[in-house]
């Protein structure tokens, strides 16, 4: 009997196939029978949809995936999925009369039946192909290039109770794979084990966790914080010649791993260059605090391990242009124009409310703010102001601004009691104020104590017939006698 | 300096030695390996063939996570180094900013050999050599030349 065995040709397939593959196991109770788990790798992740309800069998929609697909279920990519387990048993007539026999599992099982069935149905074709040669090998080369293309699957939806399973062991494939693979770090240029190397997550870029440490924790003591990018050359690059890198997210770095306290300052700084570059940010005025005003904008950083955004430097133009457009109107941070309630603000740091435009502790919505000064005036104000100097005359004394609604030339002031002219502005004596209407050397007032009796601009009149209008018509004339010498000057040459 | 960077350097030393770029020499002090002395020549073709130029090149302690910082010893008339006695250079990947930490030193010393054969015009330090380089190319290499055969011969 032990010179048959030796000489059978199961016995020496499967030696052969375990020399191949070092992790068959054969059956000490029975030596013709062995089993071997294949790796499932996708080349392309499968994407695996979860359902809750997938497991009463009066669920109406099994198998149809896309109407689930459709509905709030998250697809998962898994790059893993748990081994085929291939159990074969040779039959005392194979291979020349009769085929192996197989079967095919996994565990949890995912892969579905009529898959199953196609997958162990190929052995007896292939045994057939081989016309009783020995087939093994060459069925399993099948089922692992089958593996690659998931047996055909383009798309799978498995109940919930897998979910958990089936996650668990892509991530932890995937982390043994790479834990054994050796990766030549590009900063310190030494080949580094998968185990103390990290890709990442964006770029699948790989440098060894030193050397990332190294880097990372330079770039944040120094507050560079726009560098902490993938440190690859090729990273962000485009055909087009566009650079779009994103900077590492918080989650990730802590990941790498950096410390939490690194971390934190890493998002503190980040968020507070945001706020800084932002001038609709209105910041307390108490000057121990001078935290930012509460806002949607920018939230106030919680918990960094929860935070994966990854904003790239390429979202600022965007910001930078309404940055220009408060610019040119000339407004500074104070939000000059606002009014009522839109001038409140809560500093996020202390909790005073205070006003956007004059910074007092918040006066309530129908208070007008004080002090004011021409450059925290409401935009109505401004143009009263505007309107004020424009078309009223001072008083040489006091500078009250006036405007003659009717009567004679010669003014009163209504608070200093001065007495002055309204046409030209000048101070009158109080003896003899009409003096000066009557005297040809004061050209622009000789004989016109009655001129606008009814009224300045009263007759539809655009110009102001008072002081400053006066100084406007100088102006105007005096700009259009150089216009034209200026003509004058260009035709000459 | 740290034993990561000094190991580095070493390492790139060693490459540079196995495989020097044509048309450099360096020169590598043991005591002080964070300052290498490159010789360089005018690459041939360009308005500074014939010309031998020494460069320094300096390792911040923070390298590879900073830039090294070049600078010409020899003086040259060219738009990106500057006309004063450092001779210094500031462009392209030697920018803090734009500087990658697996950036090699080779990498440098082959964008300088490069920029002797073609100036970066807008990215220069010297903006009067720049424009004359734009507007007046034979009083360039006129003036280029002559600085060789003054300073680098």
């Amino acid at each position: 009997m032990a010179t048959t065995e030796v000489d059978d040709e199961r016995i020496e397939e499967l030696e052969t196939l375990q020399s191949i593959y070092p992790e068959l196991t054969l059956d000490p109770a029975n030596p013709f029978s062995a089993q071997l788990d294949l790796l499932v790798a996708p080349a392309k992740p499968l994407p695996v949809t979860f359902e809750p309800d997938l497991g009463r069998p009066d669920h109406p929609a099994v198998g149809n995936t896309e109407a689930n697909n459709t509905e709030n279920a998250v697809v998962h990519r898994l790059a893993y999925l748990p081994p085929l387990c291939l159990k074969v048993e040779l039959p005392a007539q194979y291979p020349a009369e009769a085929p192996p026999k197989v079967n095919l599992t996994t565990s949890p099982s995912w892969v579905p039946l009529d898959a199953i069935e196609k997958l162990e149905r190929e052995a007896y074709l292939l045994w057939g192909e081989y016309s009783g040669g020995q087939m093994l090998f060459a069925y399993i080369s099948y089922l692992q290039e089958a593996a690659e293309t998931t047996f055909g699957l383009s798309e799978l939806l498995l109940p919930d109770s897998v979910k958990a399973e089936l996650l668990y062991y892509s991530k932890c494939t995937k982390k043994e794979l790479f834990d054994q693979e050796t990766f030549d770090c590009e900063v310190c240029l030494e080949p580094k084990k998968g185990s103390v190397c990290y890709r990442m997550e964006r770029c699948n870029h790989v440098f060894c966790v030193n050397c990332l440490q190294d880097y990372y924790n330079n770039c944040i003591k120094e507050g560079d914080v726009n560098n902490v990018k993938c440190m690859s050359t090729d990273c962000g690059k485009h055909a087009n010649g566009s650079k779009k890198e994103r900077l590492v997210s918080p989650k990730e770095l802590l990941q790498i791993p950096l410390s939490l306290e690194v971390v934190e300052r890493y998002a503190k700084i980040k968020r507070k260059k945001k706020i800084e570059a932002d001038l609709t940010i209105i910041h307390c005025p108490r000057s121990w605090c001078q935290g930012a005003m509460r806002t949607t904008k920018y939230p106030k950083i919680k918990d960094v391990r929860e935070m994966d955004d990854s904003d790239s430097e390429a979202d600022e133009p965007a910001e930078a242009s309404s940055r220009e457009e408060q610019a040119e109107s000339g407004l500074e941070r104070r939000r000059v124009g606002t009014v009522g309630m839109d001038r409140l603000a809560v500093c996020e740091d202390c909790t005073l409310a205070f006003c956007k435009v004059c910074l007092a502790s918040w006066h309530g919505d129908f208070v007008r703010c004080e002090p004011r000064d021409s450059t925290q005036l409401t935009e109505e104000d401004q143009a009263s102001l505007n309107f004020i100097m424009k078309n009223t005359s001072p008083c040489p004394t006091c500078a009250v601004p006036c405007q003659k609604s009717y009567g004679c030339n010669h003014m009163t002031c209504f608070q200093c009691k001065s007495h002055f002219c309204y046409l030209c502005g000048a101070w009158l004596t109080p003896e003899n104020p009409y003096g000066h209407f009557n005297n040809p050397r004061n050209k622009s007032c000789f004989n016109r104590l009655m001129d606008m009796a009814e009224g300045d601009m009263a007759n539809g009149a655009a110009q102001f017939g008072g002081a400053r209008g006066a100084e406007q018509m100088a102006e105007f004339w005096e700009q259009e006698a150089m216009r034209i010498q200026m003509e004058l000057n260009e035709q000459d040459s | 300096m740290s034993a990561g960077a000094k190991k580095r350097i070493m390492k790139e030393y060693g490459e540079c030695m196995a495989e020097t770029p044509p048309g450099m020499k360096i020169n590598f002090d043991e005591r002080n390996m964070t300052k290498w002395e490159v010789l360089m020549d005018g690459p041939d073709g360009s308005v500074y063939a014939g010309g031998h130029f020494k460069l320094e090149i300096v390792f911040p302690n923070e390298y590879p996570f900073k830039p090294p910082v070049v600078s010409f010893r020899t003086k040259i008339y060219h738009p990106n180094v500057s006309n004063d006695d450092k001779g210094s250079m500031c462009l392209g990947l030697l920018r803090p900013d734009e500087w990658k930490p697996p950036n090699k030193v080779v990498a440098v010393l082959r964008l300088i050999q490069s920029l002797m054969v073609e100036p970066n015009i807008d990215d220069a330090i010297e903006p009067s050599i720049a424009n004359e380089y734009k507007e007046n190319r034979k009083e360039f290499e006129k003036n280029a030349k002559d600085w060789v055969k003054r300073y680098a011969k």
